[in-house]
């Protein structure tokens, strides 16, 4: 996978260039295609509007905290625009080439395969940062009020934390991509769960006992809850220090788990010729 | 081949590739129930103990799980319709089969109501699982209303279809549906009162939903379910409905043949 003279200085700039073209490739892309960026702009603060109305019916009539409470939903949405990369970003690369018919050239020239991967979610992550900067200033506008964030360096170590464990995610169901043809489903499931699992939209102190279990299991609540903790203040899970170690520690294991499952599937796809069928 | 036999051979093969593509229906099935667990679960903590009081006094009733279905069944329904029959033929032009069946001898509108039909047994097959298995829990003396409650699915589909024959004009022309089918199943979520009663959206956007078939239809559903309403109080409201099943069909399939025409005028009608 990795360059024969890696880690040399020639090695590394060559896996600049080649994440560099994978990257300019995918922009290049989204660029022609001006709906996706409609649809962006357009789907995120209606997402939002929609939860945030139907949310509306629950809440007292008194409300007395409203600027904390809607700090908290638009994390939660920022949350989730996070995840969408990972699954419909870093995990759909290979099955976006496998329809196109591009993954098998793609294989076969001289780079590293996930290159590919990486410039698809750095491609991704930054138009999501934009639209996440735009919905911010519109709901701003339409009087959502002002988002709170009293930790910004804490945020963005979170944030790396949850990006590295992400990335490690989105390998894993790359290569997935290679084993199930009907990845759609699967991602629908995984998506929706992580929504409902993860305290992304409420705290998981609202789950119920023995799935609060399963909640508590996913690495993405750790990562969640140290963001939110960070902007909020709010208390997190475990004690502080402690999560924060264990947070570190398991982007890393993600990551790790990612990348060698990726590398094991698409060797077991190589052998049984089932990298390109779609 | 008579007409029939074509509908009956478009049904058939909508049915197949549902059958060997089980994801998307069980995704349909599953979507209400994991939309309604994310809005309670965010309810409950806005509200705390007293989230479904306050739901009650905004919407008149108790019953949270039964309204949210509601809405939600209805909204996948439309969203099947949109799904299918506004992106049925872009999918032929992407297998590169738009050709194929555009000369074959048979009427373009017996085509889109072919696809229809797929459709009347797959959004009729989500109300009865979803809704069903929702009233079994909580209502389970309710067979009238269930069956009340699916005659106004059934009277509110014509129209949606309207609005699917539009759509599938629509991308034969501009291309990339799913963005343009993601887009508007959120519009149409959020304008038709799937999880709140459109009364409190703002009255500009109420003039919108008042446009919208699936407006009416939750509307009358809850009324039917919740509030014991039979199909014949409801009349005014359904009359509205029959007038946008006449009037959505007509401008869909005309702005379809339009825009069919014009692509195959300039030669786009199978270009990726």
């Amino acid at each position: 996978m990795l360059p024969v003279n890696f880690p040399s200085i020639e090695s590394f700039t060559r896996l600049g260039e080649e994440f560099k073209a994978a990257f300019m490739k995918d922009l290049r892309s989204y660029i022609r295609y001006p709906a996706w960026l409609v649809g962006d702009l357009v789907s995120t603060p209606l997402w939002f509007f929609f939860f945030a109305v139907g949310v509306t019916l629950f809440a007292p009539t008194t409300q007395t905290s409203v600027y904390h409470g809607y700090s908290f939903f638009f994390f939660g949405f920022i949350f989730i625009v996070l995840f969408s990369t990972t699954i419909w970003g870093t995990g759909q690369s290979v099955r976006n080439e496998q329809m196109a018919g591009t993954l098998e050239q793609f294989f076969l020239a001289p780079s590293n395969r996930l290159t590919l991967i990486l410039g698809r979610w750095m491609r991704i992550f930054i138009t999501d940062i934009l639209v996440i900067g735009y919905t911010t200033v519109l709901l701003y506008v339409f009087g959502g009020g002002p988002l709170s964030l009293y930790e910004p360096a804490l945020f963005v170590f979170a944030l790396a934390l949850y990006e590295v464990g992400s990335i490690g995610f989105g390998l894993f169901f790359a290569g997935l991509t290679m084993k199930l043809k009907s990845y759609n489903t699967l991602s629908n499931l995984v998506f929706f769960g992580y929504m409902i699992l993860t305290g992304a939209l409420f705290p998981v102190t609202v789950i119920p006992m023995p799935f609060r279990y399963v909640s508590l299991a996913i690495p993405f609540t750790y990562f969640i809850d140290l963001m939110r903790h960070a902007a909020l203040l709010t208390p997190t899970i475990l004690p502080m220090g402690f999560e924060y170690a264990s947070a570190i520690l398991l982007s890393f294991i993600m990551l790790l788990v990612g990348f060698v499952t990726f590398n094991w599937i698409e060797q077991d796809a190589r052998m049984r010729g089932s990298i390109a069928t779609s | 081949m008579g007409t029939l036999g074509v509908l009956a051979a478009i049904f058939w093969k909508g049915i197949k590739h549902y059958t060997r593509y089980p994801g998307s229906l069980v995704i349909y099935l599953m979507l209400p129930f994991l939309f309604t667990l994310l809005i309670f679960g965010m309810g409950r903590f806005v509200g705390g103990g007293n989230a479904a009081l306050n739901f009650a006094t905004r919407t008149g009733t108790s019953n949270v799980l039964v309204y949210e279905m509601l809405g939600g069944a209805v909204w996948m329904t439309g969203w099947v319709v949109v799904e299918d029959v506004g992106v049925a033929l872009r999918d032929e032009q992407m297998k590169g089969t738009l050709e194929q069946n555009f000369l074959a001898p048979v009427n373009r509108f017996t085509l889109l109501v072919g696809i229809s039909l797929t459709d009347i047994a797959i959004t009729t097959a989500i109300f009865l699982i979803v809704v069903g298995v929702t009233l079994a829990l909580t209502l389970p003396g309710a067979y009238l209303a269930f069956f009340q409650a699916f005659l106004m699915l059934l009277i509110g589909l014509i129209p949606l279809f309207g609005i699917g024959f539009l759509f599938s004009g629509f991308v034969i022309k501009f291309k990339e549906p799913y963005i343009f089918t993601q887009m508007v199943n959120l519009i149409f979520g959020t304008l038709t009162g799937t999880y709140y009663p459109v009364t409190i959206l703002p009255y500009w956007v109420q003039f919108l939903s008042a446009v919208l078939p699936q407006t009416y239809v939750i509307s009358n559903m809850r009324q039917i379910v919740l509030a014991n309403r039979t199909l014949v109080s409801l009349y005014g409201s359904i009359f509205i409905l029959l007038a946008l099943a006449l009037v959505y069909p007509t401008i869909g399939y005309l702005v379809f043949k339009k825009l069919e025409k014009d692509a195959s005028v300039t030669g786009e009608l199978s270009k990726y």
